[in-house]
């Protein structure tokens, strides 16, 4: 019959009109990232690292420096560990190279900042909770 | 006699004022204004929330959520809207006609709003209740293509003048079968008049005595406000906004304030001539008539967001060739009904 396509039609948009909505309201909803996800700012499990600069030799951009300190057991431990994302290429080779699973990315895409200081930061001092801009 | 809110409203109104002032004269001089006012009121607060309702139901329909920030629920989005559009430059093209593009926006809004005279609103609340309103709806309402045709000539642009050149031809073919629609109803009512076509429907709503005038009128007046599937005037991808090309800023708010002015009167004039006007249950007048004609504006807007538009020669041809012979139809039809009806009772 002549005409029945529009009905069809309107019965489809009436189905999303009453149907689920896609929007993701973003301040206030969040997609999860995917598993290999690259970014946002490094974390560092300081009960895992062992302190062996594997990471920093990984990096192509010379984006880590890090400071090591042995204690009197022979023990080393990562006294600073600076990420200049600046020059970082996201490139995950640091996290890779980690024998222990100690570097981890927080997967927090809304890094963008005012200044160019604020690309760099510590992720020892944090102690793995990195301060984001909301 | 009347019992509607309205009517109680403004009894109420006038005789308070009278009281104050003590002349009769003066009382209706301001009551007349106070009217005016009201009316304008109307039109500008049913606007905005049609322009809402507009984004809103586009979106839920397209899977999103629409306007949803400013505000509670984004209903202060249009206010923002608005107020952006009064900030903006005022833009004025070099080789205009500068006095008839100037002149325009405020002409179309003219025929838009003089038919709200006419309205029935409640049990009583009509300006003037004219022994030929139904008449005086189609002579007006057919004015505003006027303006478009100037809009678009004024423009000195060839895409405004091509818009304003379909929206005469648009108007034509659209005007014609609606008229012969809204015949079949004047025929079953025996009247011209907006109370008497109410009143006629206190048993049983027109939009099931004449079911056909009632598709008929809808496809029709979907044309009629140049909305999709029939919106060839401002058909963005052929004629980029058609008469409105050139307009900007609160001039281009006009025709827009016009353009949702012209699609309440839309869903007005279908509540007043197929679904019953004001009367209902329960509820007082005025709340039934205002579910209905947001009702209307919802399926007007669900038909909008549903179809692809036409072609200009598909919408003429389909005018023409089928609303128009269907409508004479329906015209037959109704009368040989009614001729059978007078002579069995």
């Amino acid at each position: 019959m002549q005409g029945k396509g529009l009905l069809t039609g309107l019965s489809v948009t009436i189905r999303h009109f009453f149907g689920k909505k896609v929007t993701v309201q973003y301040p206030e909803e969040k997609l999860p990232m995917s598993e290999t996800f690259r970014g946002g700012k490094l974390v560092l499990d300081q009960k895992k690292c062992i302190g062996c600069r594997l990471c920093s030799m990984a990096c192509p951009n010379e984006a880590l420096d890090l400071t090591v300190e042995t204690d009197e057991n022979k023990k080393r431990h990562m006294k600073k560990y600076i990420h200049k994302s600046g020059r970082c290429l996201y490139c995950g080779f640091c996290v890779e190279a980690c024998p222990t699973k100690a570097v981890t990315w927080d997967k927090n895409y809304a890094i963008a900042c005012y200044t160019r200081t604020d690309l760099t930061y510590d992720a020892v001092k944090s102690d793995g909770r990195n301060e984001t801009h909301e | 006699m009347h019992s509607g809110l309205l009517v109680m409203t403004a009894d109420m109104l006038s005789n308070g004022i009278d009281s104050l002032i003590g002349n009769t004269l003066i009382t209706q001089f301001i009551m007349v204004i106070l009217e005016i006012v009201a009316i304008f009121a109307v039109i500008s607060v049913a606007v905005i929330i049609q322009v809402y309702m507009e984004r809103r139901v586009c979106g839920f329909i397209q899977d999103r959520l629409g306007p949803n920030r400013v505000g509670p629920f984004g209903i202060l989005q249009t206010v923002a809207d608005m107020i952006k559009l009064m900030s903006k430059e005022d833009i004025i093209p070099a080789k205009a006609e500068r006095v008839l593009w100037g002149i325009t926006p405020m002409l179309l809004f003219i025929p838009a709003a003089l038919v709200y005279a006419v309205f029935p609103f409640d049990d009583g609340a009509i300006f003037t209740d004219l022994n030929i309103g139904i008449f005086f709806v189609l002579a007006v309402m057919s004015q505003s293509v006027l303006m478009f045709l100037i809009g678009g000539f004024a423009s000195e642009n060839k895409y405004s003048f091509i818009g304003g050149m379909r929206a005469v031809a648009q108007m034509l073919s659209s005007e014609i079968p609606m008229a012969f629609s809204i015949m079949a109803v004047v025929m079953v009512t025996g009247s011209l008049k907006m109370s008497t076509i109410v009143a006629a429907q206190s048993g049983t709503w027109f939009v099931f005595i004449q079911p056909l005038a009632f598709i008929i009128f809808i496809i029709s007046m979907t044309m009629e406000t140049n909305r999709t599937p029939f919106d060839l005037v401002e058909g963005e991808s052929e004629i980029i906004a058609g008469p409105f090309t050139e307009y900007s800023g609160m001039r281009w708010a006009l025709f827009f304030l016009a353009e949702y002015t012209n699609l309440l009167t839309a869903a007005v004039l279908t509540t007043t001539l197929f679904l019953g006007g004001w009367q209902g249950p329960v509820l007082p007048g005025i709340v039934w008539f205002i579910i209905k004609v947001f009702l209307m504006i919802f399926v007007f807007m669900w038909i909008r967001w549903t179809f692809p538009r036409t072609r200009i020669d598909q919408m003429m041809g389909f005018s023409w060739k089928i609303l128009l012979p269907l409508a004479l139809f329906n015209i037959i039809a109704t009368g040989i009904g009614v001729y059978i009806y007078n002579w069995m009772y």
